[in-house]
């Protein structure tokens, strides 16, 4: 079975700070995926160097096949001395996962990591080592599609401290309000941002620490296909379709003409719905063998917000985003951020004759550039994402 | 049977349509014409360029946009469906 590590993480700045302290890598390998979390001494500059040097040099040898002792010990020797405190510090938390599932988990001077198995919290045990002097908890598992990994900067754990609570959150007030909210369906960047947010309301919009909340939803790995736009050459269309029709997991048509060509093909009745849940965007269709069939341009835009809003990393924004409206849109966002795993998006790259009316505001360049941002927000989601053009 | 498709393509979305299925749902419950008359969706119906693209028993009408969508219903589609009532 392949395993798919959904992972999402968000920080919000102390107060004032242009710079975040904390600091969050994530390597995907073919065969592994591996993330530090590094909260750097302090706050700005200083600490957001301390943190981004222990994240970065951690995620580029562990990936490279260096061992956690010799990781460890490059970053004490390599770490710059804070002139007023006279030390080099910065925490970390490392989660590897292989493909098969076994998480390798290193954690030093972070807020304990959270697991949960079958959403039930599940202690995890960890054994002592020490390395160059520095007391590093190590633990092995293994973990089964469902299961959810959280870590976070003590930044959360001293939420609202000294102004709304007198001695912050809490590590186990923490623990109870993620066991209370997760649900098995939510993707890791919905509970990501959940449990931020409320931070944020704690400290009532004025952090004193930097904090982040990083989450791993492991799943099944299932891909999604999707088809936008009619291929330049013709003869190409049933090449095109046969790709989709025959990929692994989710398929997915963006385009009113592509769906009919799609239709062509296979030789299913495209049925398109008259409902519409939002009139701003145009209603969706149904095509046998088909998960998902939408209008193209309009779709793909109002999609592309959507996804911003998700990945948004402005803290107005940090309320929960429904996805749970029916229309072409937002059903486009929740299968791309919350059921699939990876994206393949097949481009075709035609001038669409409808586009051709001057009252249309969109251009093909247009519509290829909106894929191309819709590609990158997906990544920052935690996400593989390819693009093919035809 | 009367068969109104209605194009909900990105360009006739833009002009409209979603106006035009309402106007048309609302005036056919309104008529009592439910029994005769099978309003349709569909994707680009190549006919980008003459209005919101509505075809009526597979006829194209020109020149329809969401202002005019009222008389369109009275003029094309009311007087077949009255035939169609009083055959039945």
């Amino acid at each position: 079975m392949e395993l798919f590590v959904d992972a999402a993480y968000e920080s919000i700045n102390h107060y004032g700070e242009e710079l975040c302290g904390d600091k969050v890598e994530f390597v995907r390998r073919d065969d592994s995926f591996l993330a530090v979390l590094a909260d750097g001494l302090g706050s700005g500059v200083k600490a957001n160097i301390l943190s981004t040097l222990t994240s970065k040099i951690i995620a580029t040898m562990l990936s490279e096949g260096a061992t956690l002792t010799e990781a460890v010990e490059t970053i004490a020797s390599t770490l710059p001395v804070c002139s007023e405190r006279g030390l080099a510090y910065s925490t970390f938390t490392i989660v590897r996962v292989s493909r098969g599932g076994d998480v390798y988990l290193a954690e030093f001077d972070n807020p304990n990591a959270i697991l949960y198995v079958e959403n039930q919290l599940t202690p995890i045990d960890r054994v002592e080592r020490e390395i160059g002097g520095k007391t590093i908890y190590t633990s092995e598992f293994s973990v089964r599609p469902g299961d959810l990994l959280m870590c976070f900067s003590d930044g959360v754990v001293h939420a609202g401290v000294g102004r709304l609570l007198d001695l912050g959150w809490q590590y186990d007030n923490i623990v109870s309000y993620v066991s209370e909210n997760i649900t098995p369906q939510m993707s890791a960047r919905e509970i990501t941002r959940r449990l931020l947010s409320a931070v944020n309301t704690l400290y009532m919009q004025k952090p004193g620490d930097d904090s982040t909340v990083c989450s791993f939803r492991f799943k099944t790995s299932r891909p999604a296909t999707i088809m936008v736009g009619p291929p330049v050459n013709h003869e190409m269309d049933s090449t095109v379709v046969n790709k989709l029709m025959y990929s692994r997991g989710l398929k997915v048509v963006c385009g009113g003409t592509t769906s009919q060509i799609v239709s062509k093909v296979t030789g299913k009745e495209l049925t398109v719905h008259l409902d519409y849940d939002n009139p701003a965007v145009p209603p969706t269709a149904t095509l046998a063998g088909v998960d998902l069939v939408t209008e193209g341009v309009l779709t793909l835009g109002k999609c592309l917000e959507i996804l911003k809003t998700m990945t948004s990393s402005d803290e107005k924004q940090l309320d929960r985003f429904s996805l749970n409206k029916k229309d072409g849109a937002t059903r486009l966002a929740k299968l791309l951020l919350e059921e699939c795993t990876e994206a393949h998006f097949l481009v075709g790259r035609a001038l669409n004759p409808a586009h051709q009316n001057p009252g249309m505001p969109v251009s093909l360049g247009l519509k290829l550039n909106l894929i191309k941002e819709l590609a990158a927000e997906l990544e920052k989601t935690g996400k593989k994402v390819t693009v093919e053009y035809f | 049977m009367i068969e109104i498709t209605v194009c909900v393509g990105s360009s006739c979305h833009m002009k409209g349509s979603y106006q035009v299925i309402k106007t048309f749902t609302e005036l056919i419950r309104a008529n009592q014409l439910d029994d005769v008359v099978h309003l349709k969706a569909s994707f680009c119906m190549g006919r980008c360029l003459s209005g919101i693209a509505v075809t009526v028993n597979g006829e194209p009408v020109e020149n329809v946009g969401f202002v005019n969508a009222e008389q369109i219903f009275y003029d094309h589609i009311f007087p077949l469906a009255q035939q169609e009532s009083a055959a039945n």
